[in-house]
């Protein structure tokens, strides 16, 4: 492969390039839905493909194909230098990028479960008896979807700077939706499971303890009531933690879209949130979902504080953003696949622990909510944000009080991190898929928090 | 990579099922589809980026004693389509049963659509590309100094497919599109606006890119000094983009026959009854001309059609694709979907064409003029957080507008909007005359009353 690789690259600078990439993938995935215990189709695929980059003239031009033959590469690395040229012809400001250390490396998974070692029956198994334990839990529960995804191959990276890099990728994930019914009144739940250690991740999110927190979960809405729409005090569990510190704040401190006039555009090295508030994106916890050695632009990634006690300290970028703040390339840069261009992605997101347990988190509330776990968010530029709750209680006079059903929070992102004033000592973090155009696997959590006021929305 | 022939792709398609029986499958079929796209994009107020891609690939799926495997492939060689198709057999072997397998379809007669290609489109250089979204852009920049445009892009693509199955279907078709966006924000004295997007796409080379610009700034300018609003109660007009996210995670669900049998949709068993408001009527249209989702047969091959969901309120028929229409003993109503990014990759998953509200007489003007106290929403953000059971939504308003004595009055800024997308449809109280296609809905704005808004305390 490799000297295939060192060809297309040459040609591309004998053509006149300021700078050639091409990432050649061999992906394997098995897949699969079961819906209410039926198997829908046992799946498989492979996708070899190469994705390839250029910059000539100030601006980017990229190819991908489904292939590997060489001749093919070449053809591709021409077009991509003459869709470079097309798109310069109305360049302003030349796009550049930041230096980085040549590296030569080839990473390999270890794995105690290697998903590829285990047959399709096993992977369809363990589905079934988590279905099973849904079901098993409450005869109201009405319907549960299982999909499973395990993800191979391997990554082969060269660019004209001198690096060459060859990745092993594995992932393993699944997604659990199940929903109950009682009357008119409908409930559902959702769960994640990802990991890149190998399968032995259903060693520990076994099919009876997701399908008992997924089940109890549904069922127990069916009792709970709508949120009262206001303005409120709040504790925040660590999967809603994850989701507001990935939507709310992550996002915004992507250099990408800081420089697209986020709300954080003006504001590195100054005080966005209260003292208590740290908050990370590291690339390097092993096993978690958002984790891999080395990013799609061969820059080897790390453990990146962002905020530091409220203070915007650093951003996530590619080699382009770093180049414009002059900064280091911090391992963001991100592919779905060679079917997609490297853009800034985050990796594992969380927010720091602190010292406080949950009692004293809950302790001085008169009323207000407890949210645990969420159903999706989104967050605009401007810092507006929503997150979507779907498992909530009522905070009653210091304790935990009624389930509520459908909430979701909003509010603005700096505001709302100015008003976090307490931050649990507990920590936990949440896999999940993150889209920006292309889908990225990564994790986020955090422990705990409470927040003065946030804006609680729902109740139909 | 060369352009594969209709015959090339069907044969392919031929042998793979082939292979698959002798195997020993009981059923098999083929998809396979191709595209090429060109897109060029826009960032922070300039175009950097110029894209290409090709992709193309065969997905085979076998059945064995009631039991499915698929497998798929990007790679189009005699030895992938024969791997492919042993392994859908394998894999049909390792999997379970399926008690409630009928059949694969049996071939029908597909109709014909219009306006769903367009020779001229995949011919478009890059350049031109270029020329076009600078157009776009200009008319961004050019409406506003304190517009900045963040993003966007022109983009063009072909796209063909072919499906083979055991039981004699065979079909093919091909489609192009273009697509051209802007997305902007406008910034004055340290406010930022909310991102505002705007675009057009259709399925022949006749797009308005010099709107797509000016009507995404207009949104941009006018989204700045944005004020809070008071909790309350207040009619609601949605324009495609709001409706569209709103729908697409509740009712659209809701009439899908996979939902209704499992249960998963409060529309069970409403059949014949008043579910929405008398000026609603809602089709299915897979034959739409120029529909952004038309296309002659769906993912397995069954004939794509119009299919009437919602008759002046009245909820008439669900939608299905070939396993839950056999399931309940009816007709599939051609909405079986293969994936967008590469369809061959992915077995069939049931999906709305293009869901089409019926319009009515009322200008957009009409409309805002008839709101004495009310807002006019372009966008929701977080309808992917909604309940797709329950049709419960609790979304932000965002870029929307406040409506006071007939007229746009001012932005509104943290703005929620929460309720049942049910409630939605029968409080809808008037439709405009201004249809218009995004992804899969095809609707006019859309009035509707006494919406929750929680706002300030």
């Amino acid at each position: 492969m490799k000297e295939d690789l060192v060809k297309a690259v040459d040609y591309g600078q004998k053509l006149g390039a300021d700078y050639v990439e091409v990432r050649t993938q061999k992906l394997f995935k098995t897949l699969f839905t079961t819906k209410d215990g039926e198997v829908e189709a046992a799946k498989e695929g492979t996708e070899n493909g190469a994705g390839i980059r250029v910059l000539a003239k100030g601006a980017w031009g990229f190819v991908t194909l489904g292939t590997l033959d060489p001749k093919l590469l070449k053809q591709a690395v021409e077009e991509a230098f003459k869709m470079a040229k097309a798109a310069s012809f109305r360049v302003k400001t030349p796009v550049k990028l930041a230096e980085t250390k040549a590296v030569e490396d080839r990473v390999v998974t270890k794995s105690r479960k290697d998903p590829r070692e285990i047959p399709i029956k096993e992977k369809i198994n363990v589905a079934l008896a988590m279905d099973k334990a849904i079901f098993d839990y409450d005869n109201r529960v009405k319907s549960c979807t299982i999909d499973y995804l395990d993800l191979t191959g391997t990554n082969y990276f060269i660019n004209s700077d001198g690096t060459y890099i060859e990745q092993d990728k594995l992932y393993v994930w699944s997604r659990i939706l199940a929903s109950a019914r009682e009357a008119d009144v409908f409930t559902s739940g959702r769960e994640e499971i990802g990991s890149t250690a190998g399968f032995e991740v259903f060693d520990v999110e076994t099919p009876e303890i997701v399908g008992t927190r997924i089940a109890k979960r549904v069922i127990d809405q069916l009792k709970a009531k709508a949120p009262k729409g206001g303005t409120f005090p709040a504790v925040i569990g660590t999967n809603v933690v994850g989701v507001f510190i990935h939507e709310a704040f992550g996002h915004l401190a992507e250099a990408d879209l800081t420089l697209s006039g986020s709300i954080l555009s003006d504001k590195l090295g100054k005080k966005i949130a209260s003292e208590v508030v740290t908050t990370y994106d590291d690339g390097t916890v092993d096993g978690a979902f958002g984790s891999f050695k080395y990013d799609d632009e061969g820059v080897p990634t790390q453990k990146s504080l962002l905020v530091r006690n409220g203070k915007v300290v650093g951003l996530m970028h590619n080699r382009e953003t770093a180049f414009k703040f002059n900064m280091q390339p911090t391992g963001n840069a991100r592919a779905e696949d060679f079917r997609f261009e490297p853009i800034i992605r985050m990796r594992n997101t969380y927010l720091a622990s602190g010292d406080h347990t949950f009692e004293e988190l809950i302790e001085d509330i008169d009323f207000g909510y407890y949210l645990k776990s969420f159903r999706g968010g989104q967050a605009n530029l401007d810092g507006t944000f929503q997150v979507g709750i779907q498992e909530a209680y009522e905070v009653v006079e210091g304790q935990l009080g009624s389930p509520v059903r459908n909430a979701s929070i909003s509010g603005n992102t700096l505001e709302t991190l100015h008003k976090v004033d307490a931050v649990g000592r507990d920590f936990k973090l949440w896999p999940g898929r993150c889209g920006k155009v292309q889908t990225a696997f990564i994790c986020d959590g955090g422990p705990h928090i409470r927040v003065r006021e946030v804006i609680v929305g729902g109740g139909a | 990579m060369a352009e594969l022939k209709p015959e090339e792709l069907t044969n392919i398609g031929e042998k793979a099922v082939k292979i698959a029986t002798k195997k020993g499958a009981e059923e098999a079929e083929a998809f396979l589809s191709i595209s090429s796209s060109i897109s060029v994009g826009i960032e922070r107020g300039q175009i950097v980026r110029s894209v290409k891609g090709m992709d193309r690939g065969l997905g085979v799926r076998a059945l064995y004693k009631k039991a499915a495997g698929f497998s798929y492939t990007n790679i189009l060689t005699d030895k992938t389509i024969q791997d492919a198709a042993v392994k859908a057999f394998h894999s049909a072997k390792a999997s379970k049963p399926d008690k409630n397998w009928v059949s694969l379809p049996s071939p029908k007669k597909h109709s014909a659509t219009k306006s769903t290609y367009d020779k001229r489109l995949p011919a478009i250089p890059p350049d031109e590309l270029v020329e076009t979204a600078s157009v776009a852009l200009n008319a961004a920049e050019g409406y506003d100094k304190r517009v900045f445009p963040v993003g966007g892009g022109v983009g063009t693509l072909l796209a063909a497919r072919a499906i083979i199955n055991s039981y004699g279907v065979e079909a093919y078709d091909k489609g192009t599109s273009i697509g051209c966006s802007i997305e902007t924000i406008a910034r004055e004295a340290g406010e930022v606006t909310p991102v505002c997007f705007e675009f057009n796409a259709e399925r022949v080379y006749k797009i308005d890119p010099e709107w797509v610009g000016r009507e995404a700034a207009r949104q941009a300018i006018y989204s700045l000094k944005a004020k809070k609003i008071k909790s309350g109660n207040l009619p609601i007009i949605f324009t495609q983009p709001a409706f569209h996210a709103l729908l697409y995670y509740t009712l659209i669900n809701a009439v899908k026959a996979d939902y209704v049998q499992r249960e998963r949709s409060a529309l069970k068993g409403k059949i014949g009854e008043k579910i929405a408001s008398d000026l609603v009527t809602v089709h299915d249209n897979g034959l739409l001309e120029g529909g952004l989702q038309t296309w002659k047969f769906d993912g397995e091959g069954a004939p794509s059609q119009k299919t009437l969901l919602i008759e002046k309120g009245v909820l008439k028929h669900y939608l299905y694709d070939n396993y839950t229409a056999k399931k309940t003993g009816v007709e599939s109503t051609g909405n079986a979907f293969r994936g967008d990014l590469a369809p061959y990759a992915s077995t069939p998953v049931l999906e709305a064409t293009n869901f089409t509200f019926s319009p009515r007489n009322k200008s957009p003007e009409n409309l805002i003029n008839e709101i004495d106290d009310g807002l006019i929403v372009y966008g929701v953000q977080g309808a992917h957080s909604s309940n797709p059971e329950s049709g419960e939504f609790s979304v932000v308003a965002t870029p929307a507008w406040k409506i006071e004595k007939g007229s746009v009055a001012y932005a509104v800024k943290g703005a929620m909007l929460a309720g049942t997308v049910f409630d939605v449809l029968k409080n809808i109280s008037a439709l405009g005359n201004n249809t218009r296609k995004i992804g899969h809905l095809v609707a006019p704005w859309i009035r509707v009353e006494n919406v929750k808004i929680i706002g300030r305390r």
